[in-house]
């Protein structure tokens, strides 16, 4: 029903989808950084916004927005787009610079004693408005604001906004940022067991209609219902056209999510790769989008085309799933 | 809403586990169903979408979370308050309220345009097939941070929201939420329900430009993108409910942006804001559902507060007082920080659901 044609990952491996890849195929935690609440995070290693894009356009700019507008800018760059829809996920927007924006209120001397340019970073949109801004994306711009299970969501509005025609290229992933506000709210939200270690980055896929050349995957079904994982599970291999013996592999983000379908495939295929966010950590919204992009880069190396199943199931009680079917 | 009482409206949710927002959403997605004759029934024994639109999401709540950090410190934040913040919480609230299981929940964070949003998302999805129902709008509480935003750019008004308005000073903030229930015209038919108005097509497009101010170019496009969608010419639209914010800036980009697509048939061009100030999120939801008020009980909502128009806009915005009008086709633009912006079309379905003006 539509093709992955190209991706980007600026993640905890690093800024590039080659150190994603290879950090995916080895299988290999990325480096934990220190984090005051407790054990550590995941960061995207070495990355600042202001050194990656420059002084001119940054005043203000905040973690996430800088991510999303590296990742989307490996796609721009390599073929620019701009009529292209852009669809970028978030949980919360950055909870950091609107926590601090509201701080500066109640503790400045006046209630408006707040600096102008951090405004925009206070605002959920602004990632994906700053992408449209620095790389003339045009189309249709939407943040899809759904937590862990945005990249699936933002899967299925992609899918709308192609088959109704109001665009021919859609560029869809999400951005979440490590600091201590998301990681002190983590926290306060865990439950006995803790919370998980948090991690970074930010992920965006090419998507064309169905048939488009150096296709790298099609996307067979896209479903999120507030259910079980079986039942989701269930009903996107059927919307798909697959049974589940022919799923190849399953990518989950947490254990959790991975033990949620041991009734219906065997270990072969829930550990054909660990759970990502056990390598690169809790990474949030744009949590289901590394588990797509780790999709293609396990199955890509394969002899032939191979079915896999991407899972993601939101703590608040989203549960999505995607079936694509990798090229060799 | 001072006197907001979600105990009033909401049936399964609990108020305490929602925060503002959601009991917003929840309540008005509960009134949107009762008030298309659905029960959670049928309801239930379909594919159902919900989609709200929202700026703040849960910025209620961490405003509420900063304070506390300030006297108690980070490790002192309540658990129940954070779950509360991401603004997935909105869609949630109005699918749980409902108890619906088979639906795609999904939230949009598209600042103050995200209620058209909301609503051309929902338009796809029953046009393709994704969905039976759709229950979509927008959902927004005034918070001290936005409240704070607004304020210190200059935009609050000191007294009165003018759109359009020589004097103008700017927006006051509002907050609630509208939601509509969509569905396809056969199922409409087929359980004889009340049909207020039909979708007709819309467009999004992206400024590209400033984070802060609109394009006139850009958003002209939009209006050009909505309306052939819609497969409308501009000459047979009856009413512009505008995004009208009452800024200096908005109301004259968004005039002339209107006078570059309808030329010499520029139709009457309404605020809505300045009745309900800038709700926001839900602020293009209301216009939407304002709309559809128009057209079935045919009259134009006025623009309040008016003195003088502003000649720079030059649109005639029905000043302070409502007047009758038959109104076959209706477009509500809704503009967004970030250069977003989305702009819906409503056409008057014939045979549908009238009121005696």
């Amino acid at each position: 029903m539509m093709d992955i044609t190209a991706w980007s990952a600026v993640s905890p491996y690093g800024v590039g989808v080659q150190h994603f890849a290879a950090g995916i195929r080895q299988q290999r935690p990325a480096m934990t950084w220190a984090d005051p609440p407790r054990a550590g995070g995941h960061l995207v290693p070495g990355f600042d916004q202001r050194t990656v894009l420059g002084k001119k356009g940054t005043k203000g700019m905040d973690r996430m927005t800088g991510l999303a507008v590296v990742a989307v800018g490996h796609l721009t760059q390599a073929c620019p787009e701009p009529g292209a829809a852009l669809v970028l996920g978030t949980t919360s927007g950055s909870v950091q610079s609107s926590m601090a924006f509201t701080r500066a209120s109640l503790t400045g001397e006046r209630p408006f004693d707040v600096d102008p340019a951090t405004i925009p970073s206070t605002v959920m949109n602004t990632p994906a408005g700053q992408c449209a801004i620095w790389h003339g994306i045009t189309g249709p711009n939407t943040t899809i604001a759904s937590g862990r299970a945005s990249g699936l969501l933002g899967l299925s509005y992609a899918r709308r906004l192609l088959r109704a025609g109001r665009a021919r290229t859609v560029l869809c992933g999400a951005a979440e940022e490590y600091s201590p506000a998301r990681s002190w709210l983590a926290a306060a939200c865990a439950g006995p067991a803790g919370p998980a270690v948090l991690g970074e980055g930010a992920a965006v896929l090419r998507l064309e209609p169905e048939g488009a050349a150096g296709a790298l995957a099609t996307v067979l079904a896209v479903d999120s219902q507030l259910d079980t994982a079986p039942v989701v599970a269930g009903r996107a291999l059927c919307q798909a056209g697959i049974a589940p013996g022919q799923v190849w592999a399953v990518v989950s983000g947490t254990r959790l999510e991975r033990d949620s379908l041991t009734g219906m495939f065997g270990h072969d295929v829930l550990d054909r790769m660990p759970p990502v966010g056990e390598l690169i950590g809790d990474t949030g919204a744009v949590s289901a989008v590394f588990q797509l992009t780790a999709a293609l880069v396990v199955a890509a190396g394969q002899p032939g085309p191979r079915y896999v199943l991407v899972l993601s199931a939101d703590p608040a009680g989203t549960t999505a799933v995607a079936i694509l079917r990798v090229a060799a | 809403m001072p006197d907001f009482d979600p105990a009033r409206w909401l049936r399964r949710t609990l108020p305490d586990e929602l925060g503002r927002a959601a009991q917003f959403a929840a309540a008005a997605g509960r009134m949107a169903a009762a008030d298309a004759g659905l029960t959670e029934a049928d309801l239930g024994a379909s594919r159902c979408h919900v989609c709200v639109g929202t700026t703040e999401g849960g910025a209620f709540e961490l405003d509420q979370l900063t304070e506390a950090e300030l006297i108690n410190g980070p490790e002192a934040l309540d658990g129940a308050l954070a779950r509360k913040v991401p603004a997935q919480s909105l869609s949630l609230a109005v699918a749980r309220e409902l108890g619906l299981t088979d639906v795609e929940a999904a939230t949009i964070g598209t600042a103050c345009a995200a209620g058209n949003y909301a609503i051309g998302d929902s338009f796809d999805a029953i046009s393709t097939g994704d969905a039976e129902f759709a229950l979509c709008g927008g959902a927004d509480a005034v918070s001290r941070k936005t409240f704070t935003i607004f304020y210190r750019l200059g935009l609050v008004a000191p007294d009165q929201c003018r759109p359009f308005d020589t004097d103008r000073r700017g927006i006051l903030t509002g907050e609630g939420a509208g939601v509509l229930l969509l569905e396809s015209l056969d199922s409409a038919l087929a359980r004889d329900a009340r049909i207020y108005a039909e979708v007709l097509g819309y467009g999004l497009n992206c400024d590209a430009h400033h984070s802060t101010a609109p394009q006139r170019e850009s958003v002209a496009r939009c209006m050009e993108l909505a309306l052939r969608d819609a497969g409308v010419k501009p000459d047979e639209v009856d009413l512009i409910s505008a995004h009208g914010t009452g800024t200096r800036t908005n109301d004259v980009t968004e005039a002339l942006a209107i006078r570059d697509v309808y030329a010499d048939t520029v139709p009457r061009v309404i605020s809505l804001k300045s009745m309900l100030g800038h709700a926001m999120g839900a602020a293009s939801a209301l216009g939407t559902v304002a709309c559809a008020l128009a057209i079935t009980g045919r009259f134009i909502p006025p623009t309040i507060n008016h003195r003088t128009t502003d000649p720079h806009c030059a649109i005639d915005c029905v000043p302070n007082t409502a007047v009758d009008a038959d109104l076959r086709i209706v477009q509500n633009n809704g503009l967004a920080f970030g250069g977003n912006n989305a702009v819906v079309i409503l056409g008057k379905y014939e045979g549908g659901y009238e009121v005696a003006p």
